[in-house]
């Protein structure tokens, strides 16, 4: 515990200075946006999605940590995981956070988001995924808030804790947490734990149904593709909360059947997989073919083969099948799903863009905007290092600075 | 033989349908196009005519000439097909935006309102036909040289001709870089700003086989509704179920 603490103290700095270095770095993909708008990138008319919606949908996976934490305390009763709760709400917004950043960075027309609200199509999936996004937000920044105010009033109690009068505000001036106050705060929690689980999965699954209700895109057009999405991102946010878990809580307790669980989704996600490119081999229309031939055989089959099968699925597979009760190989398994899952992301949404919908449209009108290959550029690159720099560098100052560890102490008491 | 050639150029009727069509109720109108790919040449002086009118910058082009190869040499031939927005009836890329910033009007046509277009480029996703395009705010004068204090150079250049969007829709748009149609997606739109003022397409008037009729398909009297009426019709994607409101002939 004194070595992980250490550890864990020389990893924090180290991973402080990394996400200030992306900042400085990607702060010129970030001027080139900005001041050039997507004149700089690379993604054009065919392939009108890029890297950028790629990682929209990698952090949106990672939400799902906290959905998986309600899930597996309040459904499936496994209440130690209940410590996780401030962590896992935490990350939900941490994450949400760089997803709301680098999807309004991919629009055109990032400052008329106004219009989703007076000017609202009922009847576009995209509309809903923007309520649903709100709604995330809506659920878990109180669920946060209420996970640690006990500790936020306490630490404003405090006189000698640097920043006291920062808690003090953010507990709302409160000074006194009383028995009552504990049991409301509790009833609210497991309200909104309640209400996550129904919004979680129309949210996740909203997300396969922007592609999968597209019947011009035959290798999203299909009923799968919401279950698939939905079990992505409950891999990629257990993996990530896992990971966390054993960084910030590093008890086997909670490890362990953690790692059981990113495992049966690892194995399940894997098999939906396999069945939609069966399936898609074996229709042999030519649309789904030659996407699919993209991902398996195309420029990029290492991206598939070597990256998302090899190294983010049976490598963790074999760390968790043979390693169950090593709370550092789960770890390390987990970490390997979440690092190469933006390979599965690009790989879902790049080649079916990729295919020229069109015959003879390959034989027209040339430009570098009105061509189906794809390759994010640098300044595409540098505005993701930075999103992801500053997600990082929230979420580690967000840890030190505020009760997410603390607080989820003893939850289990109250499930 | 003689007999077999119009008595009129189809551009006159279509004219003359044109005039009849704007003295109806708006919601009367129901614009439709055919595109008689066995007079299509591949000259594609109708994009070339489509980009000049709507000042259309790099990268954004509203009506293509398909292009396909097809037989085995020495039998090959070469088949042209106009691809202009095909304004479905049912059109997909309406239904995606999350924002409404397209529609389809009352009279058929499928549009966009530039401002209040977000530019997700849902609808460009969503369109079977890739007919939308976002518009990155390219430049064709980007590559001239720049002469500070002389009349010519790149800055010259842009502001004789590209720096001043065209009144699509019938609005002026402000300079180019300062805002909408930059950032936004976009599209054929039927050259509503010239049926506005009784002016055909600049695709169908610069089609030098005649190859595109246009017109209003609910005027029984016009030479599209005829066209329509033709054994050789077809439309693109049929199985999607989108309704084009542009036909094609055989």
């Amino acid at each position: 515990m004194f070595w992980n603490n250490i550890m864990k103290n020389r990893w924090e700095k180290k991973l402080i200075i990394l996400a200030i270095i992306g900042l400085v770095v990607g702060s010129w993909g970030m001027f080139q946006r900005l001041a050039y708008g997507h004149l700089g990138m690379n993604y054009g008319s065919f392939v009108p999605w890029g890297l950028w919606v790629a990682f929209d949908l990698f952090f949106l996976g990672l939400t799902a940590g906290a959905f998986l934490i309600t899930i597996l305390t309040y459904v499936f009763r496994i209440k130690l995981l209940a410590n996780l709760g401030p962590l896992a709400a935490f990350t939900v917004l941490v994450t949400l956070l760089c997803e709301v950043i680098i999807i309004s960075l991919d629009l055109g027309h990032p400052l008329r988001v106004y219009r989703f609200l007076i000017t609202p199509n009922v009847g576009s999936m995209l509309f809903w995924l923007v309520v649903f996004i709100i709604s995330m937000w809506l659920i878990y920044a109180p669920w946060f808030y209420f996970l640690i105010r006990e500790h936020l009033i306490a630490w404003g109690n405090d006189a000698t804790r640097p920043g006291h009068k920062v808690y003090r505000f953010l507990a709302l001036c409160k000074t006194a947490y009383t028995f009552q106050d504990r049991q409301r705060d509790h009833r609210r929690t497991r309200f909104l734990s309640y209400l996550s689980l129904p919004i979680g999965v129309i949210f996740f699954g909203a997300h396969g149904a922007i592609f999968a209700i597209l019947h011009n895109r035959p290798l999203w057009n299909s009923a799968m593709l919401p279950l698939i999405f939905i079990m992505a991102a409950l891999l990629s946010g257990g993996a990530l909360i896992t990971f966390l878990a054993y960084l910030y809580q590093p008890d086997d307790k909670l490890i362990h059947p953690l790692g059981h669980v990113v495992l049966l989704i690892l194995l399940t996600f894997l098999f939906l997989e396999a069945l939609q490119i069966f399936v898609g081999y074996q229709s042999k229309i030519t649309g789904i073919v030659t996407s699919l031939d993209l991902i398996t055989v195309g420029p990029y089959w290492w991206a598939f083969w070597v990256v998302h099968l090899v190294i983010g699925s049976a490598i963790p597979a074999f760390l968790l099948i043979r390693y169950p009760d090593n709370s550092k190989m789960v770890a390390t398994a987990c970490f390997l799903i979440i690092v190469t899952f933006l390979a599965v992301r690009l790989n879902y949404l790049i080649p079916d863009l990729a295919v020229y919908k069109l015959e003879g449209l390959q034989n027209t009108f040339f430009h570098r905007r009105l061509r189906p290959e794809y390759v994010p550029n640098l300044n595409e690159w540098l505005v993701s290092v930075w999103v992801i720099s500053l997600g990082l560098l929230t979420f580690l100052l967000g840890t030190r600075w505020l009760p997410v560890i603390q607080a989820g102490r003893g939850e289990e008491e109250h499930v | 033989m003689a007999r077999d050639l119009p008595a009129e150029d189809p551009l006159v009727r279509m004219q003359r349908d044109l005039k009849r069509a704007l003295k109806k109720k708006p919601q009367d109108i129901k614009w439709g196009m055919v595109i008689d790919i066995a007079k299509c040449i591949g000259c594609h002086a109708c994009t070339i005519a489509c980009v000049a009118e709507n000042k259309l910058p790099p990268g954004v082009v509203y009506r293509v000439v398909l292009e396909e190869d097809t037989g085995k040499y020495p039998y090959v031939w070469r088949r042209f097909t106009p691809r202009p927005c095909l304004h479905c009836q049912n059109p997909p890329c309406t239904k995606a935006c999350p924002v409404t910033a397209t529609w389809k009007t009352e009279q058929g046509a499928v549009i966009v309102d530039y401002n209040r277009c977000i530019g997700c480029r849902y609808c460009l996703v969503a369109c079977p036909y890739a007919a939308r395009t976002s518009d990155f705010g390219e430049w064709y004068t980007a590559d001239t040289a720049e002469l500070p204090g002389k009349l010519f150079g790149r800055k010259a250049a842009a502001n004789g001709y590209e720096a001043h969007p065209a009144t699509e829709y019938g609005k002026k748009w402000p300079e180019r870089d300062h805002g909408s149609p930059v950032g936004n997606a976009r599209k054929c739109h039927f050259c509503l700003h010239r049926l506005k003022v009784g002016m055909l397409p600049a695709c169908t008037t610069s089609c030098i086989g005649r190859a595109t009729i246009f017109g209003d398909r609910s005027d029984p009297q016009s030479l599209v509704y005829e066209m329509i009426g033709s054994p050789r019709v077809y439309v693109l994607k049929e199985d999607l179920g989108t309704r084009p409101s542009v036909y094609y002939l055989k």
